[in-house]
């Protein structure tokens, strides 16, 4: 199978997923407690009040009629209006989807560009004390929760040196990653840790293959070994990882948007959930799950330059 | 009607006076920006069809009404209109506009954009507030006088054109909006609302920030006879974190923020960079016990019986609450409404007994006790707390509480279908007059008294009475029983009455939170 073929059945395999996803959660929505007229309401919503609005907002029609509407609707590229923001749900996920892809991507970047070269230091120097010290240090970073971390890097290098903005977007693209960058760091800081061990676990498997003393008996330099032939053979189960972790990295983001005043899809969902905002959480399932699909399908890219048997 | 009014216009002069006097010390600084950070951003900026506190605290900046709420919240003063008199037989009222109003786009604010403002927000079919002017059978203008005439005597109707629903919109501009239906001309409408309030909406980011501009066309003045507002420019920030908002004031990013926890409360108060602002409300917390005498699966209640709901009253010691989760910042309820609410009758309830809760839950039949639960709202640290003594307090005289974490809607939907033994509480008013929240905690025909069942006929009788009650004695004779026999059934928990806590740098001024909890920003000001 060439590439092109490869990445065309993956995407084809997009379409039911995303039928998939559609159907559970259109049913889960409904089947929380509650719907977004008592979460509108509140405790004051007479019945009269609460008929009404039912009515306005087409509740009152059967499930599976509202669900066909629903597909119907999306066909067309239509994901309705908000219940709660009374605004159509396509503006505000366009408005609120840079930031969350931003925070994600560069939480990425970081959490790669921390964990890579620790696990290298870590695996070459195993059972020492750079092993050692880079382990304890990353055992902390992954056993804090994330809503400390993030609090605890705002009063140090917000609040306190000033270096970084107390949360908030800013206007503009470099302003945007500015104040995204310590909400990024937080994130980035767990998921490195994950990847570091990961990865020094497979560096250290990789060096004991028997390709690697043949490469060395071959007279190559210890560096060339470990660049060209163990690093790369490494960071074949390192990519998945980091592939199937972005799911991961975007719930993670809803605690960090709520944190950091970052307007992204994370705090969108948790407070499209609580009003009960059903096109909202539909539409938004449905992006992500488009999201997360493409990033396994980067990640099978990646691994196939990595390894081009993965094509095979 | 005329004298309450003088009343109530001479104790919003002194209460006016008592609120602007730190800042009379200096002189307001004109211009500039304050920014201020709020929990969750506001929904939809329509005075009639918004259900949010998110909505209603700030739409005051935007909108006026005919008659404004006095800072104290317990009276009214003139807004857009100056004047106001009730007929003898209290079944009409006739109101002078402010002549040379203009709204914030220039144009003038008439006695039609009145009357079409009114008609739009007393329409049974918009909006959940409409019953406050259900009263209202026919409105008629003739030159700055408008003219309602009421289907009967109704003494909330005051009130009632001082609440947020009653606000003035300017009609041409509405029905200028795109849109074909009318709720398609209001979605669009309140996405740049123009009214008569000091400040006009010019930008607004979702969930992250709003921006307003001084209105040039506001009508008040300061009391140095120049223009309200001071400020040029308002944002508003959306930061949904606690920690992050004060991070971010400490830091001097923002001038000021609202709902500081009451736990960091001191930390402020001792900071000589900031001014801690605790604002008397209407904010009432305590726990809805379900009265009914079974259960939706048929179990019988124990607290069908008033000696059980009594007994778990007189087993709280509210001030061990009020220590506890507010750090003292709380006072204990006195009747189911706040002490802030006109016609408040207070009384000492339910002193903390635990040998007289023994006493009366074995006269229930209930010596050994009874298990119960609560429906609590998940990630609330006052309600954690406040539960967390209460069930041991209660563990004393035997009653097992059992805390289920739900989200809010999850709590309403119960609540609704009156699926509950009891729920966590909390209440603000809209309206500076007690018949909002007796309709809903007293009143068993409107949503069954809290839908706890709970039902004193006497009490209906007095409510509805009270509703077409223009003798003002006589109204709070009838307040006063309703309070004392609310007190007597106890179908809540009494808790604490807390005050709206909110935060500024120093030189960050003016700023008013009424007890309906409404943000005025038409007084603020930063020094430079």
């Amino acid at each position: 199978m060439n590439r092109a073929v490869l990445i065309a059945a993956r995407l084809l395999q997009i379409v039911p997923t995303f039928l998939a996803i559609g159907l559970v959660v259109f049913v889960l929505a409904r089947l929380l407690p509650g719907d977004p007229v008592s979460a509108m309401l509140g405790d004051r919503a007479t019945d009269e009040a609460v008929t009404r609005l039912h009515q306005q907002m087409g509740l009152d029609r059967p499930l599976w009629a509202q669900f066909l509407l629903f597909v119907g609707s999306v066909l067309h590229g239509d994901f309705g209006t908000s219940i709660a923001l009374r605004v159509p749900v396509t503006a505000i996920i366009a408005e609120r989807l840079p930031a969350t892809l931003m925070l994600t991507a560069l939480a990425t970047l970081l959490a790669v560009g921390i964990a890579v070269p620790l696990a290298f230091v870590a695996a070459t120097q195993a059972g020492r004390w750079p092993d050692y010290l880079i382990r304890a240090v990353f055992q902390v970073g992954l056993s804090s929760p994330i809503f400390y971390v993030g609090l605890l890097l705002l009063t140090v290098f917000a609040a306190g040196l000033r270096w970084f903005p107390v949360g908030g977007y800013g206007d503009g693209l470099a302003a945007h990653l500015y104040h995204l960058l310590l909400p990024a760091l937080t994130l980035a800081l767990s998921f490195s840790a994950v990847i570091m061990r990961n990865l020094r676990a497979a560096i250290l498997e990789v060096l004991q293959a028997e390709f690697v003393d043949f490469a060395r008996s071959k007279g190559l330099s210890r560096r060339v070994v470990l660049f060209r032939h163990v690093l790369r053979n490494a960071l074949l189960s390192t990519v998945t990882l980091v592939g199937l972790q972005v799911g991961a990295l975007l719930g993670g983001a809803v605690i960090t948007e709520s944190v950091f005043a970052v307007p992204g899809v994370g705090r969108l969902m948790v407070e499209s959930i609580f009003a009960r905002d059903y096109p909202v959480i539909q539409a938004l399932t449905l992006v992500l799950a488009v999201i997360v699909s493409l990033a396994f399908l980067a990640t099978d890219l990646v691994q196939m330059w990595l390894d081009p048997r993965v094509a095979r | 009607m005329r004298r309450t009014w003088l009343r109530t216009g001479f104790a919003a002069l002194v209460a006016a006076r008592i609120l602007a006097l730190p800042h009379n010390a200096e002189a307001a600084t004109r211009g500039g920006k304050m920014v201020y950070a709020r929990y969750a951003d506001s929904l939809f900026l329509d005075p009639v069809l918004n259900d949010a506190n998110t909505d209603i605290w700030v739409l005051t900046n935007l909108y006026d009404t005919l008659l404004a709420p006095t800072k104290d919240g317990l009276g009214v003063q003139p807004g857009l209109a100056t004047k106001w008199e009730s007929a003898a037989d209290g079944k009409a009222l006739t109101l002078t506009l402010r002549s040379g109003v203009k709204f914030a786009d220039g144009s003038p604010l008439t006695a039609d954009d009145v009357k079409w403002s009114l008609d739009r927000a007393r329409d049974p079919k918009a909006g959940a507030w409409s019953s406050s002017l259900a009263s209202i059978d026919q409105i008629d203008t003739a030159g700055d006088t408008v003219k309602l005439t009421l289907k009967h005597p109704d003494p909330t109707i005051i009130p009632a054109l001082a609440t947020f629903n009653a606000a003035i919109m300017p009609q041409k501009l509405f029905e200028a909006a795109p849109g074909v239906t009318p709720e398609d001309k209001a979605k669009a409408f309140a996405e740049k609302p123009v009214g008569s309030g000091p400040f006009i909406l010019t930008a607004w980011q979702r969930g992250v920030s709003m921006t307003l501009r001084r209105n040039p066309y506001y009508w008040k003045p300061a009391e140095d006879g120049e223009a309200l507002p001071y400020l040029d420019e308002l944002e508003f920030q959306i930061i949904p974190d606690d920690a992050t908002r004060l991070l971010k004031l400490k830091a001097g990013e923002i001038d000021g923020t609202e709902f500081v926890p009451y736990t960091r409360v001191k930390e402020l108060q001792a900071d000589p960079s900031l001014r801690m602002e605790l604002w008397p409300s209407t904010r009432v917390t305590y726990l809805t016990m379900f009265a009914g005498t079974s259960y939706k699966d048929g179990k019988p209640n124990p607290m069908a019986n008033v000696k059980v709901r009594q007994a778990l009253n007189y087993a709280v010691n509210k001030d061990a609450v009020i220590g506890i989760t507010t750090l003292g910042l709380g006072k204990p309820m006195r009747s189911f409404m706040s002490a802030t609410t006109p016609l408040f009758v207070g009384q000492d309830l339910y002193k903390y007994d635990p040998a007289k809760a023994r006493a009366l839950l074995a006269e229930a039949g209930f010596a050994n006790g009874f298990e119960t639960s609560v429906l609590a709202l998940s990630g609330n640290a006052d309600e954690a707390n406040n539960l967390a003594i209460v069930q041991q307090m209660w563990g004393q005289i035997g009653v097992k509480l059992r805390i289920d974490l739900v989200d809010n809607a999850t709590r309403t939907a119960r609540y609704r279908a009156e699926d509950f033994a009891m729920r966590t509480s909390l209440w603000t008013n809209d309206i500076s007059d007690p018949s909002q929240i007796t309709s809903y905690a007293a009143y068993y025909p409107n949503i069954h008294s809290l839908h706890s069942q709970w039902q004193d006929k006497r009490v209906d009788e007095l409510f509805t009475a009270s509703q077409q009650e223009i003798d003002a004695a006589a109204r709070a004779a009838q307040y006063k029983e309703i309070q004392e026999r609310y007190a007597a059934a106890a179908p809540v928990v009494f808790l604490y009455e807390t005050p709206y806590p909110v935060a500024f740098r120093k030189n960050a001024h003016g700023f008013v939170q009424i007890p309906l909890g409404n943000n005025l920003f038409e007084g603020a000001f930063v020094e430079k």
